[in-house]
């Protein structure tokens, strides 16, 4: 059997390929028989075939040869592209994936290649008479199929070269079944037979006259061949010549070129970015940056010990060389840092391209019309975060099909384009990636979501009634705000959104929510580029450091006592004409309160126009850190996100300001005590 | 059992004038008291976290988990690093005195009454040259109450919220 890398690395393509074949087929669907689509699957199709025939999974060897033989067709322009045959192709990509999934999870079971094998068949069979039945058989370069073709072109590159073989018995042989065979015999161990005219069963049954013809892939010398072949007795002649193709199709080139994972940027048929690549499991890459966090650790202590020399023993020669030393590590360090941390990303393409097919199936089911645009799959993303926000992203954009965008009709009625427009888009902003779901659908009920909200008890109706709308939308993150019974009455854009906004949290993100009904609705979500390494803003309380991740930090400021009042137990400042209100990290963290005559404030953001200032004893600057985590012992302690190891080898805690400070409660209770202020003076 | 030789060993350690020993199979290593981060919110007897070669490592402070006085670390202060049930975690001790075999049949059932620390977290008793040797039970100085723990600290959070 093979092992698990193997298995690994056929997985691996198995996934890129069904991707392909998916992209593609949504391609043919939308533009008709596209010949570069058309080749794209074919040649996925193909190496699936191949790949899979290796690992021994039949089915699915099987399976992708019947795709292959009607995309042949296809692409020569033999058949036509229709919406059957695509939809067909759709339902062979699925069984193609169900099939995978038993590879991944022999427990399940193992869907049935027969119903779909026979579609692929028909459309074969059906075809017009018009074309030609089959190919004669001394035809073009030796009568080989394209496949055929691409398969000799493949092995080229691995070093092989192609040979067409003619074999010729003697006139009164006696056992031409069995001197084929014997020729066979003697080829196998030298290489592969691709090809057999007649094929292998009639030549071993002796079903051939004189001759038969092979094409035989080998390293070994054509000299050396045709004399092996003539100790064979009863074979009278052998004749071998090598194959050329003639003209390689630019797909072949593709195909062969990925296998061999070299190919030069110029090659490039489609301009896709050509890359060198190995694949590494993330495993070792996660252990690297771990290696890579000490590093740095020891390096900063290193200095430490150089300055400490320096002090000593002033200027001597050796010192010096330490200094060097020392810096020449540190720069090292930072860029292996550096490295390894590009090593880690993905571009978020990988995830994106699963979105097509599921808004397309979605829309097909809900009888909505949608453009689906998206855009910077090339932006790169840290592959944990990726994993991440898979399922945030699936949610959104299924309610943006389902809740988002009106039927076709009511589009029209309102004026509306009829097609409706879901914009998936990732982007670089600073230090983040910035992931927006944008819909022109309905947008979000304000009035609906304030009666909601009131109704819930999640605010009283006082003050649910100055609440503006930015921050009306934001009680749709609110858990149980909208349950599948009122999903149709607020446009639903209440399912599962505390969910959504939990997973992207957990990754230190932030999601926001801007609307406007009758226009749409869009979904902001703001992500650090690693998970390993965060920028944050380091604070210092009681002699110990945290660290504040900069996704949540607004700004930071240095307030005096005097400014400070005090409404209803609670602390607050007046910041530009609107009230912050204050908590002491200190005392949240179970300390005494003191008076300081200035306080230093993190402002910080609780999402949905929120914002707290939590009081710190000194600002001590930006750093990057590399985030760990506390560990299963400690579990999950409120406020606290995980830790990280400083310069000095000492451990800083990592804030989560959202499990700090309540917000709902910071947040309401900031509008009453506006009010309050106000009238205070 | 009779005639086999069973032995065990142990490493040994000094809190507060008693002798306590545990399973040297699961001690990783022993080092020096060093600087702790204190863990806001944590159960109270998690004396805070320590960066061991790059691996945070929760720290708790056996004499606080045992409700024995309370003392300064000096130059004897150690941290024992032991591993259960796949987690790696520090205990503070006073000292640690040595690493010793102990036949088995010199191992006793805990007594009802220890004086000092609670019987639920012992394994035995070990009379070793005039000494007493407490063995723990680490499974449960680790884990026994901790949710217990965790429960009273969410409660006293809460309280000191309110008022």
């Amino acid at each position: 059997m093979f092992d698990q890398e193997t298995l690994s690395v056929f997985l691996d393509e198995l996934e890129e390929k069904i991707q392909v074949i998916s992209d593609n087929l949504l391609v043919l669907e939308r533009e008709g028989g596209d010949a570069q689509a058309l080749q794209e699957i074919f040649r996925a199709a193909h190496t699936v075939k191949g790949s899979s025939a290796i690992m021994g999974f039949e089915d699915m060897s099987n399976l992708t040869h019947e795709m292959e033989n009607l995309l042949d067709l296809l692409r020569r322009g033999e058949l036509e592209v229709t919406p059957q045959v695509v939809d067909t192709l759709f339902e062979a990509l699925d069984v193609l994936k169900a099939l995978r999934d038993c590879i991944l999870d022999p427990s399940r079971e193992a869907p049935e290649i027969g119903p779909v094998v026979a579609k692929l068949r028909g459309f074969r069979e059906a075809r017009p008479l018009t074309s030609p039945a089959s190919r004669p058989a001394g035809g073009t370069k030796a009568g080989l199929t394209e496949a055929e073709e691409a398969t000799i072109y493949e092995a080229q590159i691995r070093g092989f070269q192609a040979y067409h073989i003619k074999v010729t018995v003697a006139e009164d042989c006696q056992m031409k079944g069995v001197r084929a065979f014997l020729v066979f015999r003697t080829l196998e161990p030298l290489g592969e037979i691709i090809k057999a005219t007649p094929p292998v069963e009639e030549l071993e049954e002796g079903e051939y006259e004189r001759s038969f013809e092979l094409i035989f892939l080998t390293k070994e010398d054509p000299g050396r061949l045709r004399h092996l072949l003539l100790t064979v007795s009863e074979i009278v002649e052998v004749e071998v010549t090598p194959v050329t193709l003639e003209q390689r199709p630019a797909e072949h080139r593709e195909v062969a070129a990925t296998r061999e994972e070299k190919r030069p940027a110029a090659a490039s048929p489609t301009g896709l970015a050509p890359t060198k690549t190995v694949r590494v499991d993330v495993q070792k890459l996660d252990e690297l940056m771990n290696l890579v966090g000490e590093l740095v650790i020891n390096r900063t202590r290193l200095d430490r010990i150089v300055e400490i020399f320096e002090q000593r023993y002033g200027s001597d020669d050796l010192v010096e060389v330490l200094e060097e030393v020392s810096n020449h590590l540190g720069q090292l360090t930072n860029e292996l840092q550096e490295q390894i941390m590009k090593a880690r990303m993905l571009p978020v393409g990988q995830l994106f391209n699963r979105f097509p097919r599921m808004v397309r199936d979605l829309a097909h089911k809900l009888g909505k019309e949608i453009n689906f645009v998206v855009e910077g799959k090339e932006t790169e993303l840290d592959r944990n975060v990726i994993e991440v926000i898979g399922d945030p992203l699936i949610h959104l954009l299924r309610n943006a099909v389902d809740h988002g965008i009106e039927p076709p009709e009511e589009r029209e009625a309102l004026g509306k384009p009829r097609v409706g427009t879901i914009r998936l888009k990732a982007y670089h902003q600073e230090n983040h990636i910035v992931i927006e779901v944008e819909d022109d659908g309905r947008g979000i009920d304000a009035e609906r979501v304030r009666q909601k909200a009131v109704s819930l008890g999640l605010v009283d109706p006082e003050t649910a009634s100055r609440l503006t709308e930015e921050e009306l939308y934001n009680f749709i993150f609110q858990p149980g705000f909208s349950t599948a019974s009122q999903v149709t009455d607020l446009s639903g854009r209440g399912v599962g959104m505390d969910v959504v906004r939990k997973q992207i949290e957990q990754i230190n993100g932030t999601v926001e929510v801007s609307s406007r009904p009758g226009q749409g609705t869009k979904f902001s979500i703001k992500l650090p580029l690693t998970l390993a390494i965060i920028r944050a803003l380091m604070v210092s309380v009681e002699g110990q450091t945290y660290a504040f991740p900069l996704t949540s930090v607004l700004e930071t400021l240095k307030v005096s006592r005097e400014e400070v009042r005090r409404v209803k137990d609670m602390e607050v400042v007046p910041v530009r004409g609107s009230v912050l209100p204050l908590f002491s990290l200190a005392e949240l963290f179970g300390g005494q309160p003191r008076s300081i005559p200035h306080l230093y404030v993190v402002v910080v953001n609780l999402g949905g126009g929120k914002r707290a200032g939590l009081v710190v004893d000194e600002l001590l600057g930006e750093q990057e850190i590399v985030i760990k985590s506390l560990g299963e012992y400690l579990g999950r302690i409120p406020g606290i996100a995980g830790a990280t190891i400083l310069g000095d080898g000492r451990v800083a805690l990592i804030l989560d300001v959202r499990g700090l400070v309540q917000p709902k409660s910071c947040r309401l209770e900031a509008k009453c005590l506006e009010e309050e202020l106000a009238a205070v003076g | 059992m009779p005639e086999e030789k069973h032995e065990e060993q142990l490493v040994v350690f000094r809190l507060a004038d008693q002798t306590y020993g545990v399973d040297v199979g699961s001690v990783v290593e022993i080092i020096r008291m060093e600087s702790v981060t204190k863990v806001p919110r944590a159960p109270e007897f998690v004396e805070g976290v320590i960066n061991l070669r790059g691996r945070i490592i929760p720290v708790i402070d056996l004499r606080r988990r045992f409700g024995l006085p309370l003392k300064e670390p000096d130059r004897s202060t150690r941290i024992v690093i032991v591993e259960m049930g796949g987690m790696t975690v520090g205990m503070i001790v006073d000292a640690v005195l040595e690493v010793l075999r102990i036949p088995t049949d010199k191992i006793e059932p805990p007594p009802a009454v220890v004086s000092g620390i609670d019987v639920a977290y012992l394994r035995g008793i070990a009379l070793w040259q005039e000494d007493m040797i407490i063995l723990l039970d680490l499974e449960k100085v680790l884990y026994e109450h901790e949710k217990e723990a965790l429960a009273e600290a969410d409660i006293s959070s809460l309280e000191g919220r309110a008022v």
